[in-house]
């Protein structure tokens, strides 16, 4: 029996290889996926081993990360502690805070402040200067190569830096450093200093960690036993082996993210794949019922057919993962390739890893994958029963829609639409997303149950114009496309997964672009966004009176904002400015009433005070009327809001943190920029961004998101197509004497190609139309529950291009089958059987 | 359609030779036969097993080609043809009658009889087209699909198809070598009416005596040359004719 089914799989290599490119291609994806970021793994483990190798021990304050308000420091104190440990031959405290760049345009550079870090004296230094030397004076500062590229700063350059006073500092820019993989830096840029200039420049308190180095012939354990023992309790001390291993795990745990998601897409390709094999084995069984039939004739067991199907899947799916592994490999190489050339903060310099997981998780995923989806059709084949083998002709499989398919198929599909309506109807959040995305699963279970009952009419739908278009060709081939509703479904359900997914994902970028600049525009029709770089830094309220007082502008909006307590809870409460272009409509009660001693309070904060229209709120010892509910979308609203004068004279301290300007009408825009730039120019930390702009970077993320994410579900839509063109072929070797037929009776070569070609034109298209639809109604449905009033946009345009490239991709797929069936000589053909 | 000097062949062939494989290894399926078929005759092309007759009917109809001689289909020498002249040649003058699969299995009977017209982009001639149905019998069964048809009927349908778009020749390969007894004297008979009452020429390739009794005359062929024929055959002479090549 083994020999038997070797012998059949080699007499057909062509099929073999279509079958097996299937999986091939995702279990390359995720060996990719492990090659990928275990590499970045051994490399950032390399690094953090070879910096430790500079430290023998190193002190970390205790306390909780999370609180970032407060970050834990050690203090001088405790660093000339360290320092009289017997052992030790040198200890410094390494800082870093932020120390924002001024450009060379007088303003700080990038939108975020530049850090600045020290840099450490002698053997302790872990930072590399790339050019030039270390600072070594309190005039002297280095700075990162790329923001010294993109700011355009040579060596010799003075560059001026903001310490935490916003007081400008002049520095000679003595070197240039590599932020290596370090990816808090490498975002924000970095300036170094020497620590006591780090010190003074930053404002920090004292240190984020001290490194030792002990001296000759001190062992690192006793070193950090003798040092801990020093500072006491309150503080972390680790050899400097342990430190790399702490901090490679940690990065280890970035790199699981990112290996996390790209796992995911390659578990959808499998999935797509898993229908490809499935049907490529249903139809083998299908096409070889006489070849089965004959060696159950001559003795063979059911359990023998059966074995010999699992056989030649277990050597399918092994050759394939086989291959798979090794274009995983290739797949790692060349993102990392990618990776360094752009200059990502990651190490890329190791050589390529695969690791014993990588092989094992890649061949198991893709043997599993592939006899799994060859159980049924083996179980299947076993029904064959000896006599066919005698029977002259192949029965037609006719299908009939069971009554349990009717059923489960209708229990599915309602059960998913009722979910699916309990999730938009519920308040919007996660957990209506959640409720959302588990009705669609089971929608789409549903879909498949019912998948080989709707092709037929869609195939009749989809076919009514290549029926009329393309005469003979083209009715054969519509007829041909329905023929066969089950193996036609699955073939169209691996397509219609990966349309789905594009479609929902473009129809949620497109309606969340939409919903984000409606309200802008709607609410405040923006043009210029004053703002800081920092998080925590301000703007002077001069700069919004100076704004306010200019002809030019029709409205000049604050955001004044900051945390109170009322009834024992922090909650958010700013100034609300009046306005008659920011446009307002409360859920209850009327902002008519809005003035002294009232306030208008969102709908989501009156529900946590437990306040309505007409109650008292108590901030800052005083009390206000709510005459008024706000919707919890508005921006900029806050959770209490008061007149300006009522929160200045409770919160007298707190400054802007943005600027809002609507230009009036008539007023060019350079005009106006030139305005806007001379109020705001002697503050440097002050910064202005046109409403274009702001839109322009939010649309470019979203852009990328999109096509990152369409690429990767690319590749579950090229394994579909793999489906296609071997459902396609193995129909046309089904029907091997039936194109003879057509030929005989004057079907031209070219005749019989297209024919082909519009069977997989209707395949595609029946799989995109399905896709589609579900993508636009789910993505619909999921972009209800992002927020109340959404404004839904289908991305029509978009969404056409994917079932046209689907229909194209189908004609592509049958390029080859239909030339093989057209090069099929007639005698031939006429006698086989 | 303008006619040759002999207007009574419908189809002639000329040193029809055709070797298969090279060298050692070449088979001489034909070696130079020579022949014609009158128009409006019914002919059997009969033969030991491996004397040729399917390679012969193959290339005459266009189907294979041949190594060397000249065959005219009509005035048209379609040995000079190049696969789609041939294509549009058997679409407007050549009907098929083969042993088995013989109609598409998602059509039903009348659109597998009008099919080489669809194929031509022709009108069919609806006054030809009922008369060939009732020729046939088939009137209650042209909306059904082949596989609600039995062995008998799906040939008769093969033979409408082939009848409707008036070829200048039918090919029949075997056309009762599937069917039972009874059945396969309908589809003779009714191939022989359509000889006599719709003036149709037909050709036909059979290993069975009873068969070739229907035709006009017989042709035998050995070693893939032509022996001898008979004319006006019946079963006991055709049987005799055959055991004497055989000896």
């Amino acid at each position: 029996m083994f020999k038997t089914t070797l012998a059949g799989l080699l007499a057909h290599k062509l099929r073999l290889l279509l079958t097996s490119l299937a999986i091939t291609l995702g279990v390359g994806f995720i060996a990719g996926t492990f090659v990928l970021t275990d590499t970045i793994d051994a490399g950032f483990a390399q690094k953090f081993t070879a910096d430790a190798q500079k430290i023998s021990v190193a002190v970390l304050p205790n306390g909780d990360d999370a609180d970032r308000r407060q970050e834990p420091i050690l203090t001088t104190g405790d660093l000339a502690k360290v320092r009289g440990v017997k052992g030790v031959a040198d200890a410094q405290g390494i800082v870093q805070g932020t120390a924002p760049l001024i450009g060379k345009n007088g303003k700080v550079a990038g939108s975020r402040a530049t850090s600045g870090i020290s840099i450490l004296k002698g053997t302790l230094n872990r930072t590399a200067i790339t050019e030039g030397a270390a600072p070594a004076a309190a005039t002297e500062a280095v700075l990162d190569k790329d923001t010294a590229k993109t700011r355009q700063f040579t060596v010799g350059d003075t560059i001026t830096v903001l310490d935490s006073k916003q007081v400008k500092h002049q520095f000679t820019l003595v070197g240039l450093f590599d932020v290596g993989v370090n990816q808090q830096l490498s975002f924000t840029g970095a300036v170094g200093f020497t620590t006591d200039t780090a010190l003074r420049m930053t404002g920090a308190k004292g240190f984020r960690e001290i490194d030792v180095r002990g001296g000759d012939g001190v062992s690192p354990e006793d070193l950090r036993a003798s040092v801990a023992a020093a500072l006491g309790s309150g503080y972390t001390v680790k050899t400097g082996t342990q430190l790399a291993d702490d901090l490679a795990s940690a990065n280890n745990m970035d790199t699981e993210f990112i290996r996390m998601g790209l796992l995911l897409f390659g578990l959808i390709a499998m999935l797509v794949a898993a229908l490809v094999i499935y049907n490529t084995f249903n139809i083998l069984v299908a096409q070889r019922a006489r070849e089965m039939a004959l060696l159950r004739c001559i003795g063979a067991t059911k359990k023998q057919i059966f074995g010999s199907i699992l056989l030649e899947s277990v050597v399918v799916g092994v050759l394939s993962s086989v291959l798979g592994l090794l274009i995983g490999l290739g797949l790692g190489a060349a993102a990392l390739a990618v990776l360094g050339a752009v200059d990502a903060p990651i190490p890329t310099g190791t050589g390529v890893s695969l690791s014993s997981r990588t092989i094992v998780v890649g061949l198991l995923i893709g043997i599993i994958v592939t006899v799994a989806a060859a159980l049924l059709p083996a179980r299947a084949a076993t029904r064959v029963a000896p006599i066919a083998a005698l029977r002259s002709q192949v029965e037609e499989s006719t299908f009939r829609a069971g009554v349990l398919r009717t059923v489960f198929g209708a229990l599915f599909l309602l059960a998913g639409t009722g979910v699916t309506v309990l999730g938009v109807a519920q308040d919007p959040g996660q957990d209506a997303l959640l409720i959302v995305m588990a009705g669609g699963c089971v929608f789409f279970l549903g879909v498949l149950i019912v998948a080989p009952m709707i092709v037929k009419p869609l195939g009749a739908f989809v076919g009514w114009l290549p029926r009329r278009l393309f005469g003979v060709p083209g009715k054969l081939a519509v007829d041909n496309s329905r023929r066969n509703p089950k193996r036609a479904a699955t073939t169209t359900v691996a397509l219609t997964i990966g349309v789905t997914l594009m479609s929902l994902i473009s129809v949620i970028t497109t309606t969340t672009r939409a919903t984000v600049s409606e309200q802008l525009n709607e609410q405040f029709p923006v043009d210029y966004m004053i703002g800081t770089q920092q998080r925590d830094s301000t703007i002077p309220r001069a700069v919004a009176g100076e704004l306010r007082s200019r002809p030019e502008f029709g409205s000049v909006i604050t955001v004044r904002e900051t945390e109170a307590r009322i009834k024992g809870q922090s909650v958010n409460i700013g100034a609300f400015t009046v306005d008659p272009l920011f446009k307002v409509t409360p859920v209850k009660g009327s902002m008519k009433d809005f003035g002294p001693g009232t306030a208008a309070v969102t709908s989501w904060t009156a529900k946590e005070l437990g306040v309505t229209v007409g109650d008292t709120v108590k901030a800052a010892g005083r009390d206000y009327r709510v005459v008024a509910l706000l919707s919890d979308q508005s921006t900029p609203v806050y959770g209490v809001n008061l007149t300006e004068r009522d929160f200045d004279a409770a919160f007298p301290r707190v400054m802007d943190k943005q600027i809002l300007i609507k230009v009036k009408d008539g007023v060019a825009a350079d005009t106006s920029r030139r305005i806007v730039e001379a109020v705001t120019d002697p503050y440097p930390t002050v910064l202005v961004e046109s409403a274009r702009e702001t839109r322009g970077a939010f649309d470019e993320a979203l852009d990328m998101i999109t096509m990152i994410i369409t690429g990767l579900l690319g590749l579950a839509v090229l394994i579909s197509l793999l489906g296609i063109a071997n459902t396609l072929s193995l129909s046309v070797h089904e029907r091997t004497r039936e194109s003879a037929l057509l030929r005989a009776l004057g079907l031209t070569r070219p005749q019989l190609r297209r024919m082909l070609s519009i069977e997989a034109l209707v395949l595609g298209l029946i799989g995109a139309l399905v896709g589609v639809a579900l993508g636009v109604g789910f993505g619909w449905a999921a972009t209800q529950t992002m927020v109340d009033d959404v404004i839904f946009r289908a991305p029509v345009l978009q969404i056409l291009g994917f079932v046209a490239l689907s229909g194209v991709a189908g004609v592509v797929a049958a390029l080859l089958p239909a030339r093989r069936a057209a090069k099929a000589s007639i005698v031939g053909s006429l006698a086989s059987s | 359609m303008t006619m040759t000097t002999d207007v009574r062949q419908a189809l002639t062939a000329r040193g029809l030779t055709k070797v298969y494989g090279q060298g050692d290894a070449a088979v001489h399926a034909l070696r130079g036969v020579e022949v014609g078929f009158a128009t409006g005759a019914f002919t059997a092309i009969m033969g030991p097993s491996g004397s040729g007759k399917s390679t012969l009917m193959h290339c005459l109809a266009g189907l294979d080609t041949v190594s060397a001689g000249e065959i005219h289909v009509g005035d048209v020498e379609i040995t000079k043809l190049n696969d789609k002249q041939l294509t549009l040649l058997r679409r407007e003058r050549i009907g098929f009658v083969f042993q088995a699969f013989n109609l598409l299995p998602t059509l039903t009977a009348e659109q597998n009889i009008r099919l080489p017209l669809e194929i031509a982009g022709r009108q069919a001639d609806q006054v030809l087209f009922d008369r060939v149905i009732e020729t046939v019998g088939l009137r209650e069964r042209l909306g059904h699909r082949p596989t609600q048809l039995s062995g008998g009927q799906q040939q008769r349908v093969a033979v409408a198809r082939a009848l409707i778009s008036k070829p200048q020749v039918i090919f029949a390969d075997e056309p009762t070598g599937n069917l039972d007894s009874r059945s396969g004297a309908e589809v003779l008979s009714f191939l022989r009416r359509s000889v006599r009452e719709l003036g149709q020429t037909i050709v036909m390739v059979t290993h069975d005596p009873v068969a070739a009794s229907y035709a006009d005359r017989v042709i035998f062929l050995r070693d893939g040359l032509l022996v001898t024929e008979l004319h006006q055959p019946t079963a006991q002479t055709v049987l005799d004719t055959l055991l004497k090549l055989e000896a």
